[in-house]
C-alpha cells in the first residue's frame, strides 16, 4: 500500500504540487517498493497537523485511488463537494477541524469509516443517514444536541461515537440499529436510556459515564454480549423508596384495561381511530406472577442488580400496580436496597408510617 | 509531575529483599535517548536489590517518546483500553504499554503491594485518586487528587499512597501509556465508586511482546 506522509510539514492547502513526489527513498514513504511511484498509485495520505484550511481541486484529480485520507488537526471550515469525485475513498478522518456542516455530494462517497470528531456541529448533518455504507462513525466533543430518527438508516453502522456533546434525548429508533457493537454516549446531558435498547444484542461496548442517569432500564439486562459498560459520574440513585401515597389510576385507565384483559373485540366499526390506536398500545406488567396490563399510569420500582462487572446498578421497570412492586421477582443477585442499612431505613419509615 | 512516597528507597513493597549498598554509582545511567535505551537502562536499576523511586521517575522522564519506536508494539481495541506487555525485566519488573481510545477509563484499583510508574507516550490521561474505603461501612470513595498527565510526564503510586482510577478524557485523541510494575502482579483489586465494595479481578494482557494471544476474564 501506498502511503504519502505529509504531517507536520506546515501547509496552507493541498494542492496538485504534491504531484511532485518524493522519490521511492524518500522518509516520505513508509513502504519502500521498487515501483516508481505516482500520485495514481498513492492510496492513503496523513496530512495531518499543517494549517490546511483548502483542497485544491488539482489535488483531487491527482489522488484518483485515494483510499484513505487523514486531514487531522487543520483549519478546514468546510470539505469541498469535489472530494466526492475519489471514488474509492473508504476512511475519511478530519478530526480538530472547524467544521459546522457537510455537502450533500458526500453521500456520492463509499464511505465506511469517518471521523469528524473535534469540530464544531451543533447540528447532526442530515447527509450523513444517507451514507449507509458507514460501519464507523465518530462525532465526538462536537456541539450535537440532538441524534436523527433517520440514523437508522445506516444499518451497517457497528461503531457510533457520540461522546462530549450536549445531547439531551436518545430517539427511540436507536433500539433498531441491531448491527451496533460499540455505541458511546458519554460526557452528554442524558437523563434517560430508553427500553428499547433491548434489541441491541449484539453491543459489546456501552459508555454512559458523566451524564445525569438516576437509574437504567431493567430492559439493559437484554444486552447479552455487553461486556464493558461505564456508568461512572452519573447520579445514581443509591436508595429508593416506594411513594407509598399513591395516586390512583383514572377511569379511563381502568375502563381501558378492563377491556384489554376481558379480551373484548374492538373495531373501527364501533370506535374512533384514536381509541383503537390508545387500546393497541397497552404495556404487558413485566411482574411475571401478574397477567396485567397499563396505559399511562404506572409505577416504578427500583432494582439493585449486579450486572456487566458492575456492583449493585439500579434498574427501573414500571408496573401495573403497587401489589405487583411487593411481589415481583426478585433474582438472587438482587434486592431493592443497596446495603442491609438501608432495608433496615426503609422498613423503619414503612412502621413509622403505618402507625401514624 | 510526580508523586512519590515518604521513603525515596522502596522498602514498603514486601517482596523486595531487605536494604543494601547499591554497588552502582546513581551518576552512570544516560539519559534514555530511544525506547531501547530506555529498557536497557531499567534493567541496569532494577538489578540491584535498592531501587530508589525518584531516580526511576528521573530516568524514566529522560526519554522523550518517539512514536515510530512504539507504534508496532500498540493495539488499539473499539472497545476498551488494551495492556501490552513489551518487557518481564528479568522477573523484577513488568513493562507494559497502555493504550486508550477515545472515552476509555480504568476501574478504580489497587496496585497488589507493588510499585507503579507511569510514563505518558502520546495524548493525555487524567488520574483521579481515592483514599482505601472503609471495611466496615459501605460508602462513597473519597477523592484525593485529580491531575492531568500529559506527554513524556511520569507519574507514581503504591498502595500507601491511595488507589487510582486512570481515563483518557479526549473524544478526539488516542492516549498511549508506559507501565512499569515491580514487582510484576497479576490480580490486583477493583473498587466500586459508590459503595467501596471490592472484587478481584485477574490482570490479563491483549498481546505479549507484538504477539496478540486469547485473554479472558480482564480487569475491568
Amino acid at each position: 500500500m501506498k502511503f504519502l506522509d505529509l504531517t507536520w510539514k506546515g501547509l496552507n492547502e493541498l494542492n496538485d504540487e504534491h504531484q511532485s513526489l518524493p522519490t521511492k527513498n524518500s522518509m516520505a514513504y513508509r513502504d519502500k517498493t521498487d515501483a516508481e511511484t505516482t500520485a495514481v498509485a498513492v492510496e492513503e495520505i496523513d496530512a495531518s497537523h499543517n494549517l490546511i484550511s483548502k483542497f485544491h481541486p488539482k489535488f483531487i484529480c491527482s489522488f484518483k485511488h485515494l483510499i484513505k485520507l487523514k486531514v487531522c488537526s487543520n483549519c478546514l471550515s468546510e470539505i469541498p463537494a469535489q472530494l466526492s469525485n475519489l471514488t474509492m475513498l473508504k476512511e475519511l478522518y478530519v478530526t480538530n477541524n472547524r467544521l459546522t456542516f457537510l455537502p450533500p455530494e458526500l453521500c456520492r462517497l463509499q464511505l465506511e469509516v469517518l471521523n469528524l470528531s473535534g469540530n464544531m456541529f451543533k447540528v447532526f448533518p442530515p447527509v450523513l443517514c444517507q451514507m449507509v455504507q458507514l460501519k464507523t462513525l465518530l462525532m465526538g466533543g462536537n456541539g450535537l444536541r440532538e441524534i436523527p430518527k433517520h440514523i437508522t438508516n445506516l444499518i451497517q453502522l457497528e461503531v457510533l461515537y457520540l461522546g462530549g456533546n450536549a445531547i439531551r434525548f436518545i430517539p427511540n429508533e436507536i433500539g433498531d440499529m441491531l448491527s451496533l457493537n460499540a455505541l458511546s454516549l458519554c460526557d452528554n446531558q442524558l437523563t434517560a436510556i430508553p427500553t428499547s435498547f433491548s434489541k441491541l444484542t449484539n453491543l459489546k461496548s456501552l459508555s454512559l459515564h458523566n451524564n445525569v442517569l438516576h437509574y437504567l432500564p431493567r430492559e439493559v439486562l437484554s444486552l447479552v454480549s455487553l461486556a464493558e459498560l461505564s456508568l461512572r459520574g452519573n447520579p445514581l440513585v443509591a436508595r429508593f423508596a416506594h411513594d407509598l401515597a399513591y395516586d390512583p389510576p383514572t377511569l379511563f385507565e381502568i375502563a381501558s384495561r378492563s377491556i384489554a384483559l376481558s379480551g373484548t373485540n374492538y373495531t373501527t366499526s364501533c370506535l374512533p381511530p384514536q381509541l383503537i390506536q390508545h387500546l393497541n398500545s397497552a404495556s404487558k406488567c413485566p411482574n411475571p406472577k401478574c397477567a396485567g396490563v397499563y396505559f399511562e399510569h404506572k409505577y416504578k420500582q427500583i432494582k439493585f442488580v449486579d450486572f456487566c462487572g458492575k456492583y449493585r446498578l439500579p434498574l427501573m421497570q414500571y408496573l401495573c400496580s403497587p401489589e405487583c412492586i411487593s411481589s415481583g421477582t426478585s433474582s438472587a443477585a438482587s434486592s431493592e436496597y443497596e446495603t442491609e442499612d438501608e432495608e433496615e431505613r426503609s422498613n423503619d419509615i414503612i412502621r413509622r408510617v403505618l402507625l401514624g | 509531575m510526580t508523586s512519590t512516597s515518604a521513603e525515596a528507597v522502596l522498602t514498603a513493597a514486601p517482596r523486595l529483599e531487605p536494604a543494601c549498598k547499591s554497588t552502582r554509582s546513581r551518576k552512570t545511567l544516560e539519559p534514555a535517548r530511544t525506547l531501547d535505551d530506555l529498557i536497557n537502562g531499567l534493567h541496569v536499576i532494577f538489578a540491584d536489590d535498592v531501587v530508589d523511586v525518584e531516580e526511576v521517575t528521573h530516568f524514566m522522564e529522560s526519554y522523550c517518546a518517539k512514536k515510530n519506536e512504539w507504534e508496532t508494539l500498540a493495539t488499539f481495541d473499539t472497545h476498551r483500553y488494551t495492556r501490552n506487555l513489551i518487557d518481564s525485566g528479568n522477573g523484577k519488573f513488568n513493562l507494559i504499554l497502555l493504550c486508550w481510545g477515545e472515552g476509555h477509563g480504568s476501574s478504580i484499583h489497587d496496585h497488589s503491594d507493588s510499585h507503579c510508574f507511569m510514563k505518558m507516550m502520546d495524548g493525555s490521561l487524567t488520574e483521579t485518586k481515592y483514599s482505601w474505603p472503609s471495611e466496615k461501612k459501605k460508602r462513597p470513595m473519597n477523592v484525593t487528587d485529580v491531575t492531568a498527565y500529559e506527554k513524556d510526564h511520569v507519574a507514581y503510586i503504591n498502595d500507601s499512597i491511595g488507589l487510582h482510577r486512570v481515563e483518557n478524557r479526549s473524544h478526539t485523541n488516542k492516549a498511549v501509556s508506559l507501565h512499569l510494575y515491580s514487582p510484576p502482579f497479576n490480580m490486583c483489586q477493583s473498587f466500586d465508586e459508590r459503595s467501596g465494595h471490592k472484587v478481584k479481578c485477574n490482570v490479563t494482557f491483549h498481546t505479549k511482546y507484538g504477539e496478540k494471544g486469547c485473554y479472558k476474564n480482564k480487569c475491568k
